[in-house]
């Protein structure tokens, strides 16, 4: 065959534009902003709604852009990727928990007393900031955790859809003393009775280490209890997740070995009761010799869009990729207080939606 | 016919028994394929089921180009499902993975013309397959080669292009 001569390519269709750029890595954001600064249509496209749900869509994992810990009184950012928030967390802030692409903050510089502190709701994609109020609880203990509102998500794209905060507060370990309320974002306002009238059947869970246990928030019926642990040799070193078969699930160590385990029907009187799923062998995998041997081998996260727990062994971070077992190595000399893993999409335009090239 | 006699491997097999069918190019070049292979593109496999007789046009496509389309169908409609993990398995993935390797070393002109090609047709793993490599060639690029690259004028304003990169100084390194 004769050597193929020379031709100018032919253009490519906005389409296709779009399918070869949707190929770039999504731990790499950095790559398409580039891209967007070779003409206006590119830039165009690529921070357009279509070439991001193309994006998502292609990739279907969000990728680990960053995480966040506290040690003592400061929060440490640890880039995993080549995105960088526009604003990083202020030093005063206190990191709760993230979901669907957003942070839930306690802002401890709050004016008020502790009685009315402050939680932002953050995207650092976006550097979109939702305030709202502590609920005027009486508590020894609490704890808060963000949910997506959108009716019908499938979780995908909701970093800009409307969120509940869940709080729930204790004065003392026993069930009659503890209490809950959902703030919604639509309302900007805590939800009432009738607000919560709502056929589907949603709990959220916290994890809470007093009673060894894990507390259950019914949105449906508005109801906390109790769900008690199997015994375990580290109890407080257990992180919750959504178990494989869509119930509640834990992940933790246990001797040298990371176990799953899932809350099924089929305890005594229908009950439903707490089966180990899986086990996966950590000894010859993580660099500490034997991890049964040594206390300081745990979970300390789950990103569970992106199927990894995060598991902390002596001053090392790891993640363990629950379906093909894969163990990556993504920080080291780290406490692991604190943790919170952030996934995300990120395409071009996203921070910047006042930007005049940008539509 | 020039471009159709280039094209091994488009006539029926060896038992001459397996049911092909004919595709015709933008520019009247006939192509006949098992329908197997042409079944690949699900553009052509709707034209099959909606029947016809003389051939099936595809007036996007040019004689160049639907011949590499169809030594892709030809190859990958040509391996057999074996037994996930088995010694045969492996050895046709690598086999796969080296023939669209070489298939893969054309000039960017010809990369652009089978990416529309495998987009009309609906050749999802030719299309999966060309616009990962087009990727790949400009992953490594600064904007000004992925402008020489395409052809593409830059049309920002140096003004424009200053403030878009002093913003995304920030946010990237």
């Amino acid at each position: 065959m004769s050597p193929t001569p020379a031709r100018p390519p032919p253009a490519l269709p906005d389409d296709v534009v779009e399918e070869v750029l949707a190929r770039f890595p999504p731990d790499d954001p950095a790559l398409l902003v580039r891209t967007a600064l070779v003409c206006k249509d590119w830039c165009r496209l690529l921070s357009g709604p279509g070439f991001r749900r193309r994006f998502r869509r292609f990739h279907r994992k969000p990728p680990l852009l960053f995480y966040i810990y506290h040690c003592a009184t400061l929060i440490y950012y640890k880039p995993t990727s080549s995105f960088r928030p526009l604003h990083p967390a202020s030093p005063d802030w206190n990191i709760l928990n993230a979901r669907h692409g957003r942070f839930l903050v306690l802002n401890v510089t709050s004016p008020a007393p502790s009685m009315e502190a402050e939680f932002i709701v953050w995207d650092p994609t976006t550097d979109e900031q939702h305030r709202l109020p502590m609920p005027p609880f009486e508590y020894t203990s609490w704890n808060a955790a963000l949910l997506c509102a959108a009716a019908g998500c499938d979780h995908s794209d909701c970093p800009w859809g409307p969120f509940l905060v869940v709080f729930v507060f204790a004065r003392s370990s026993e069930e009659g003393m503890m209490s809950a309320c959902v703030y919604s974002s639509e309302l900007a306002r805590s939800l009432e009775g009738a607000d919560l009238r709502s056929p589907r059947r949603n709990a959220i869970y916290f994890g809470c280490h007093i009673k060894t246990g894990v507390l259950e928030y019914d949105l449906g019926k508005q109801e906390l209890s109790m769900v008690g642990l199997p015994p375990l040799t580290y109890w407080t070193h257990f992180v919750l997740m959504t178990a494989e078969d869509g119930g509640l699930g834990f992940a933790s160590v246990q001797g040298s070995k990371l176990c799953l385990w899932s809350r099924v029907a089929g305890g005594p009187g229908g009950s439903a009761t707490w089966v180990q799923q899986r086990a996966i062998e950590l000894d010859n995998v993580l660099p500490v010799r034997d991890p049964s041997m040594s206390p300081n081998v745990y979970t300390v996260a789950v990103a569970g869009e992106l199927g990894v727990v995060f598991i902390w062994a002596d001053g090392e971070l790891f993640t363990i990729d629950l379906r093909s077992g894969q163990i990556e190595k993504v920080g080291n000399g780290i406490s692991g207080s604190g943790f919170v893993p952030y996934t995300n999409f990120y395409t071009p335009g996203t921070e910047t939606s006042h930007h005049p090239f940008y539509p | 016919m020039a471009a159709a006699d280039s094209c091994d491997g488009i006539s029926t097999s060896g038992g001459g028994w397996e049911k092909t069918v004919t595709l015709v190019s933008s520019d009247d070049a006939r192509f006949e394929v098992r329908e197997a292979a042409a079944s690949l593109s699900q553009t052509v496999r709707r034209m099959i089921r909606a029947g016809g007789d003389g051939g099936i046009p595809l007036p996007k496509v040019d004689a160049r180009t639907l011949s590499t389309v169809l030594e892709y169908c030809n190859k990958h409609a040509a391996v057999p499902a074996p037994a996930p993990e088995s010694s045969s398995a492996e050895a046709a993935a690598v086999d796969l993975e080296w023939f669209d390797k070489e298939l893969m070393h054309v000039d960017l002109a010809t990369l652009c013309s089978l990416i529309r090609a495998a987009d009309y047709l609906e050749v999802a793993g030719l299309l999966d397959l060309t616009c990962k490599t087009v990727a790949d060639m400009i992953k490594s690029k600064t904007a000004e080669e992925i402008r020489q690259m395409f052809g593409i004028q830059n049309d920002f304003t140096p003004e424009e292009e200053e403030q878009l990169s002093r913003e995304n100084a920030g946010v990237f390194e």
